[in-house]
């Protein structure tokens, strides 16, 4: 992918260029290691619903990452007279589509599991012969499982510190994820020691346990993704807290010698937020000049604030930020 | 950045201890259980323990040279390989001759340890029942991927099976 120097009508500053590339690469490792998992776990998966379950999540945590990568050939694009708001929604779109797959499929497998419990099926799990040595397949599980568990730490990690930076939600929630993936793979390995040692009903409840991670995935995921495309005020990365920049964007305008009230309403495109400004300027009138200043200086604020409008008004908005 | 680094691992934590303890505690349960002398793989049902030095009850289909009654009396090179397991076992073999679909129902109804005939690894039993690993080298198996059934999720007789059938077969 060519290097990203700006999205939609925002030009990047150097640091978040060198960001989105690290981000980029390391989305791409992330897909390169998730797809050797996936086989080397396909080669081993038996007769254990954990196991079963623990390769569908990781099959599943492709979505993040390929939502992203798509998503950035969208919103890179400049604003156009069709799509005068530019295409930064695609990012939460990907991360909606996301979460609803994750939630989906996390309630089928929790479904799987707590039939296979309820019917009391026992797990089978048979052997296979290496060098002429009949092997019982659940070592070779627990072996995969410890040795792709170490990947997630490293990129989930990493990922979490690039995030914030970017102010991308879909990465962090990709990090979040991965930095949350061991809990599955210990979570499989206890469900196949449970069958080794004859507690067949121990596989079924660490199914249960990794298929209620995934729907608790799926449900933080589409909700974050729903609330921003339905523009709420916006927030931060984590969506912890409210975003700082709406109340310094106050601050700013209401310091204006010109400016008797303000207030703001400021929503999240993904990435990137767009701004109105109301402003009651003294006296009931107020020139272009001073328009442009307050515009230029708000932008100057931070590279994620470049779509503000400064509107003058007779009244503040009930709903706008003050 | 700091400040936010800060924040971020505050948040991170406070939703992973429910996730972590219960994953921790399952692991730590399952390491003590398996490091008590408990053999691994085992049988839920103990199907195993049961027929050693006891009765081995094998449900027969026949079929083809693998398997063939003569007088209600099952022979043939898979019948051979189940005397040989249950001579390995100090077990007595004790046999029911069926159609495929009774002995499954025997396999999961827990009437029967074993169940023989032309079954294959394409076995479309597999859901009710436990496979073996296919046997393409069984005599008169002409090629097929030969399988035995047994009760669905006795690991251990499942292992002990297939280790005496990759040791009979690669002699």
């Amino acid at each position: 992918m060519k290097s990203v120097k700006s999205i939609g009508r925002t030009d990047l500053p150097p640091q978040q260029q060198r960001v989105l590339r690290s981000a980029i690469r390391w989305e791409w490792f992330t897909i390169a290691y998730t797809i050797v998992t996936i086989v080397l776990i396909a080669l081993v998966l038996g007769g254990s619903q954990a196991m079963r379950t623990a390769w569908i999540e990781d099959i599943l945590s492709l979505l993040p990452q390929i939502s992203f990568l798509v998503a950035l050939l969208f919103i890179r694009r400049r604003p156009t007279r069709a799509f005068p708001y530019g295409l930064h929604r695609a990012m939460g779109i990907g991360h909606l589509v996301a979460g609803v797959a994750l939630l989906a499929v996390g309630g089928i497998l929790a479904f799987e599991a707590i039939s296979l419990l309820v019917r009391a099926e026992h797990p089978a799990i048979g052997t296979v012969r290496v060098f002429g040595q009949t092997v019982w397949l659940g070592w070779f599980m627990v072996a995969v499982m410890t040795v792709t568990a170490i990947g997630p730490f490293f990129y989930g990690h990493a990922k979490s510190k690039l995030a914030p930076t970017l102010h991308n939600k879909v990465l962090y929630a990709d990090a979040d994820m991965a930095k949350a993936d061991w809990t599955s793979t210990v979570a499989s390995i206890v469900g196949v020691l449970g069958v080794g040692i004859g507690w067949w009903w121990l596989d079924g409840v660490a199914a249960l346990f990794i298929s209620l991670g995934i729907m608790w995935d799926g449900w933080r995921n589409s909700r974050g993704a729903v609330l921003d495309l339905i523009d709420q005020r916006a927030r931060t990365h984590d969506d912890k807290h409210v975003h700082p920049l709406a109340g310094e964007v106050v601050e700013l305008l209401a310091a204006l010698p010109w400016v008797e009230a303000v207030s703001v309403r400021m929503r999240d495109m993904g990435q990137v937020f767009h701004i109105e400004a109301f402003v009651v300027p003294r006296r009931g009138s107020v020139s272009l000049a001073r328009l442009e200043d307050a515009h230029e200086r708000i932008v100057r604020l931070d590279w994620k604030v470049q779509d503000v409008q400064v509107i003058p008004v007779r009244e503040l908005p009930e709903e706008a930020e003050r | 950045m700091n400040g936010r680094g800060a924040a971020r691992c505050t948040t991170a934590d406070r939703r992973a201890p429910k996730r972590t303890v219960a994953a921790v505690t399952m692991l730590i349960a399952a390491t003590v259980l398996s490091g008590c002398g408990i053999r691994i793989p085992a049988d839920p049902d103990g199907t195993l323990d049961r027929i050693t030095d006891g009765t081995l009850r094998v449900g027969a289909s026949p079929s083809g040279s693998l398997v063939v009654t003569t007088d209600g009396q099952p022979e043939g090179s898979l019948v051979d390989l189940v005397e040989g397991f249950a001579e390995e076992r100090d077990a007595r073999v004790e046999w029911t001759v069926d159609s495929e679909e009774d002995l499954v129902d025997g396999l999961a109804a827990g009437g029967l340890d074993l169940a023989i005939g032309g079954m294959t690894d394409n076995t479309p039993w597999a859901d009710r029942v436990s496979v073996t690993r296919g046997y393409p080298d069984v005599p008169g198996a002409g090629g097929a991927s030969v399988v035995i059934l047994l009760p669905m999720g006795e690991n251990a007789l499942q292992a002990a099976l297939e280790a005496y059938l990759d040791e009979e077969l690669s002699r």
